[in-house]
């Protein structure tokens, strides 16, 4: 087996091992082949006296745990974190975008609830207006001489008015479970970014 | 033998290979044959562990149109075969104590 072979061989069985102690061992062994070739060995015969590849490799790593476990834990806390950010930067177009989705959602449905109670006001001031306007239309008419369609036009608007009524109950509870929501959320985001701050 | 007790042996051979002057991997190993076996990857574990406790210092230095290391005894690695010497008489105290009962039973 010539050096350079044998320089390979290792690298390959210590593929595990971090970088900077495989190059490490490698100059060492280089460096015993190459005393051995200068005081006079044959390339082979140099390599042959180093020892076998499986078995330098299985001693190294049977001693592993003891030489490598100080030097690794650090450096592989690091790596764990950069590789982290890397990927939170490399992944940004994918989750930055989920995550506006997922928030607009949010939003929207927000809206939706707002638009509800809204229109539910609408609804409500849409039938006082029809109640009064009835009421008043009707009372017009019946004076004008026609005191059917007078009584009967009171009458829808009188029906108006006792629905704007119930509907004032509905408006007023849906007005105040969003409110109560929107306390809650604000709560909710607040409470998310103390307890974020108190980890840190 | 037992491992520990020849790892603290390996330990100070090493050392005491380099006391005289700075040596070399492969003349480390040349220069212990006669006393004690040390393989290669063996000898690699003893330099780093007697580096990272401070009892020698290692210095790159070209050779022949390539890289040699170099390995310096330090103050503690002379302390470190002081002991050695001082923990040996004594282990050669109790030797003795125990081969002079042997024959006799």
């Amino acid at each position: 087996m010539t050096k350079r072979n044998f320089l390979a061989a290792l690298r390959k069985q210590l593929a595990d091992l971090p970088n900077e102690e495989v190059e490490e061992r490698l100059a060492f062994y280089s460096e015993m082949i190459d005393d051995r070739i200068e005081e006079g060995a044959t390339e082979e015969a140099a390599v042959a006296g180093v020892g076998s590849v499986d078995a330098i490799a299985a001693q190294i790593l049977a001693e592993l745990p003891r030489t490598k476990q100080k030097k690794a834990k650090p450096t592989s806390n690091k790596r764990l974190r950069a590789w982290e950010i890397v990927l939170l930067a490399v992944g940004s177009p994918i989750w930055l975008s989920l995550a506006i989705a997922a928030f607009a959602v949010l939003l929207a449905l927000y809206a939706v609830l707002w638009s509800l109670v809204i229109s539910l006001w609408a609804v409500f001031v849409s039938l006082a207006a029809g109640a009064i306007g009835g009421v008043a239309a009707g009372a017009l008419v019946a004076i004008s001489g026609h005191p059917l369609s007078g009584i009967a036009t009171v009458g829808a608007g009188l029906v108006c008015a006792a629905l704007a009524i119930l509907f004032f109950f509905g408006c007023h509870a849906a007005t105040k479970g969003g409110v109560w929501l929107t306390k809650a959320i604000a709560r909710g985001i607040k409470r998310c970014f103390v307890s974020k701050e108190k980890e840190k | 033998m037992d491992a520990q007790l020849k790892r603290g042996l390996l330990d100070v051979c090493v050392l005491a290979a380099i006391r005289q002057e700075d040596s070399y991997g492969y003349r480390i190993i040349k220069d212990l044959k006669p006393y004690i076996a040390l393989s290669e990857s063996t000898l690699y574990t003893v330099l780093k562990r007697l580096e990272l406790a401070g009892l020698l210092t290692v210095r790159t230095s070209e050779h022949e149109g390539r890289l040699r290391k170099y390995y310096h005894i330090t103050k503690a690695g002379l302390g470190r075969i002081e002991d050695f010497k001082d923990e040996w008489r004594e282990v050669m105290a109790i030797y003795q104590f125990v081969s002079k009962e042997d024959p006799e039973r």
